[in-house]
């Protein structure tokens, strides 16, 4: 039996750049950062003051009560699947495959204060504080009856959950599947990155020599994913195709990469793989990228590693210059943003001003979008705590 | 590319105490191991459910030294004893590797590190903040260090779907393996249960509060009002069974199909109501199978409305009345005991009808009944709060 054609038909993004696609889109490559002072918490007792904050996000009352990282999730989930009916939806032949680092833990935090403050706070705010909360919220907004399974590994949480979507499609086991990752600010994981010294004080600038840390961001970034055939069906507009993931763990460090990135490359590998596809075939990188310093060195060892003497000349781009690390979420904004540079055939700059780090040897793209050719291979890599990598690999439709 | 899963080795931690066989000795007791929780933090109310499965007074020195254990969350230690306990129980020596995968489900995470760093920088400030308990607060720390201490560099995944957690982590590990994306995976479930998180689960009437009859799971039981919160990781060595084959091991059992599925008309925090709805997806999912099925290990655990739902779909999809085991009687709710009773179930392990378990809902039409034979097909059931469903087939050797 041949295994079917997985492809995007729809996305859906909430960033600090803006609440659509579109909106993310246009900030893009207009190079246009989000970050701004942290308005959610004081920053008075924190080491640094900025992160990339989304807008609020208004949804029909009838959704009920729902936590900041669940309102992105099913506002980028609700634009995702715009253009699919609803009885396709509401049906075991449709799953949400999820990820998230923190869940709703912002308002945890809110809660336990108020314990402290020997209150008795609401449990409403409570009610979804597990890692399960915007994957759950999308599948109840949306009524799916099939599978659905939060993937909650830190950084790469939303890769690994495409990667898990185009496991179920593949099997038969859906016919659609949403999938993609959302995650909110808070002052655990504001605090405990600075503990860390991995938060740049300044906005963050990958693969820059000046490189001093990542800079925080929340939303959401949601794929409709289906069977080639499902698509064709319905005459749906085929965006790409989801070629391949792959996932690895560094068995080296809970929290620092390994340093010659050799888990990233057997991540790599292992997507290629899955795709049928070789290292010459990507035409194009968006990178994890978080502008800390020992990440982009071995990531970019990575790339040697699995490009060669091309990896100098492979353009390459951190989206998260722009929107900042959305951690759980930011495999699924950053496949958004690779799907979007395969239609557009444009690969957004990475923000800042300082020079390049030529010792990492990569061609970075910076300044303006870079065009990119007709037919593209984008590779889309995450790497996070647990020593945990993951990365898909998407394509023109039809390359 | 796809491959035979077997299972070849079990690793347990819990209320039960270490290993596969001190759970089988809890499960033929039939009695609940519950023990005093921790409430001098103020976290609960007067009223609030006193008792928790704890893990206290374990010795993990054979598994996992006291050093490495000083830097770890008690999840991280669970978890990795469980592993290695696992791979000793399924006799390999050596794991390392990229053909090594790790999946494990946790429904709260390392909640004490949580508690702990929250705490630092709400009275303290941001900058108090201890790195030490960021890095192993996530959730996916705890398969982030039994990767590091296995050596197992293959997929490392960390699901979070509160009860269906375990059985998700079960399909995923046979994914990986089916998939020729790993050659062995460790996989399971692996929960601590701080004062904290006990305090709020009883704050949403998910535990079990004192009442004439005690404060006790009773799953099925008309008395029923909550289940047994409890900590502990259970970790099963999944293989190819060729590899298996290949180097003599003991199939303990094969695993089957899984069926996942939710229920739209689930709250945030609860149970559906659509019986109905998640029987038809289960009967679709494995078919003629179903009629197969000798022993359901349920997830029944002794809430109102969970155990409402999961008879009515027993009910609806197992109308042959196969022998029903509610193992979280005994072992409580969390830390992934229910597979490891799967496999003791396919091997034959005597459960008790729990003690607490004496007075059927007649309302239910489910009669626990003690077991004590070796099972052909054993159906693992697991609904979640929030919606989430899944069900998997074991089956004997």
């Amino acid at each position: 039996m041949s295994v079917p054609a997985v492809v995007v038909t729809g996305l859906g993004t909430v960033s600090s750049l803006g609440l659509d696609a579109e909106a993310l889109w246009q900030g893009a490559l207009a190079c246009r950062r989000g970050v701004a002072d942290l308005k959610l918490f004081p920053t008075a007792t924190h080491r640094t003051t900025i992160a990339c904050e989304s807008p609020a996000v208004a949804l029909p009352a009838e959704l009920g009560e729902l936590a900041a990282a669940e309102r992105f999730a099913v506002k980028a989930a609700r634009d995702a699947v715009a253009g699919l009916p609803v009885a396709a939806l509401r049906t075991r032949r449709a799953g949400v495959f999820f990820g998230s680092s923190t869940g709703a833990l912002f308002e945890g935090e809110r809660y336990l204060a108020g314990l402290l403050r020997k209150e008795e706070p609401s449990l409403d705010m409570l009610a979804t504080v597990q890692n399960d909360g915007p994957g759950t919220a999308v599948a109840r907004a949306l009524g799916v009856r099939g599978p659905v399974v939060t993937y909650s590994t830190a950084c790469t949480s939303a890769n690994v959950a495409l990667g898990a979507a185009l496991d179920a499609l593949r099997s038969g086991e859906v016919d659609v599947a949403i999938a993609g990752g959302a995650d909110e600010l808070c002052e655990i994981t504001y605090a405990g990155f600075n503990s860390l010294r991995a938060i740049d004080p300044q906005p963050t600038r990958p693969f820059r020599k000046s490189r001093a840390g990542l800079s925080m961001g929340e939303g959401s970034g949601v794929l409709l994913l289906e069977t080639e055939a499902n698509a064709r069906a319905r005459g749906a507009r085929i965006l790409c195709e989801l070629a391949g993931a792959g996932r690895s763990c560094d068995a080296h460090h809970v929290s620092a990469p390994e340093p010659n990135g050799a888990g990233a490359v057997a991540a790599i590998r292992m997507a290629l793989r899955d795709a049928g596809l070789q290292a010459g075939d990507v035409t194009f990188v968006n990178a994890h990228g978080t502008g800390t310093p020992h990440n982009d060195d071995a990531e970019s060892k990575a790339m040697a590693a699995l490009f060669g003497e091309r990896a100098k000349s492979l353009p390459l781009t951190s989206t998260k210059s722009l929107v900042g690390h959305l951690l759980g979420a930011a495999g699924g904004i950053e496949a958004v943003l690779t799907t979007l540079s395969i239609v557009h055939r444009l690969l957004p700059p990475t923000a800042g001003d300082e020079p390049i780090d030529e010792a990492l040897g990569l061609d970075v793209v910076t300044g303006a979008p870079r065009a990119l050719p007709a037919r593209n291979v984008g590779l889309s890599t995450n790497l996070a705590f647990g020593g945990n990598n993951a990365v898909v690999l998407l394509r023109s439709f039809g390359a | 590319m796809s491959r035979d899963v077997v299972v070849t080795g079990v690793g347990c931690v819990g209320p039960y105490g270490l290993g596969r066989q001190a759970l089988a000795q809890a499960l033929a007791a039939g009695q609940p191991c519950a023990s005093p929780v921790e409430r001098t933090a103020g976290y609960h109310r007067p009223n609030a459910a006193r008792l928790a499965g704890r893990c206290a007074g374990l010795d993990f020195a054979p598994w996992l030294s006291p050093q490495a254990a000083r830097r770890m969350s008690d999840l991280s230690q669970y978890t990795v004893t469980a592993c290695r306990m696992a791979m000793q129980d399924a006799g390999l020596s050596d794991v390392r590797g990229d053909g090594t995968a790790i999946v494990v489900a946790t429904a709260h995470g390392p909640g004490g590190f949580t508690e702990q760093l929250a705490r630092q920088i709400l009275e303290k400030g941001g900058k108090a903040a201890s790195p030490f308990l960021f890095t192993d607060c996530v959730a996916n720390a705890a398969a982030g260090q039994a990767g590091i201490d296995l050596g197992a560099r293959g997929p490392n995944v960390t699901i979070c779907q509160r009860e269906a957690g375990p059985l998700l982590a079960l399909a995923q590990g046979a994914e990986e393996i089916a998939r020729g994306r790993a050659d062995l995976c460790f996989a399971g479930a692996a929960d601590e249960i701080e004062p904290l998180v006990h305090a709020i689960l009883d704050r949403f009437r998910a535990i079990a509060r004192p009442t004439a009859d005690g404060e006790l799971p009773r799953p099925f039981d008309r008395r029923r009002n909550g289940a047994l919160a409890a900590a502990g990781a259970t970790m099963l060595v999944l293989e190819a069974e060729e590899r298996a084959r290949a180097r003599g091991a003991t199939v303990l059992a094969r695993v089957g199909r899984t069926v996942r599925a939710f229920d739209p008309t689930a709250t945030r925090a609860g149970f559906g109501r659509d019986a109905d709805g998640l029987a038809d997806t289960l009967r679709a999912g494995l078919g003629t199978a179903l009629a197969a099925v000798d022993v359901v290990v349920s997830g029944a655990a002794g809430t109102r409305a969970g155990d409402a739902l999961e008879a009515a779909v027993l009910r609806a999809a197992l109308p042959h009345g196969p022998a029903v085991v509610a193992p979280k009687a005994v072992h409580g709710e969390y830390g992934g005991g229910t597979l490891a009773a799967g496999v003791l179930a396919v091997l034959g392990a005597p459960f008790a009808v729990p003690a607490a378990c004496g007075e059927p809902d007649p309302d239910l039409c489910i009669r626990l009944a003690p077991r004590a034979e070796p099972a052909r097909t054993v159906l693992l059931s697991a609904l979640g709060g929030g919606g989430v469903a899944a069900w998997t087939l074991l089956h004997a050797e």
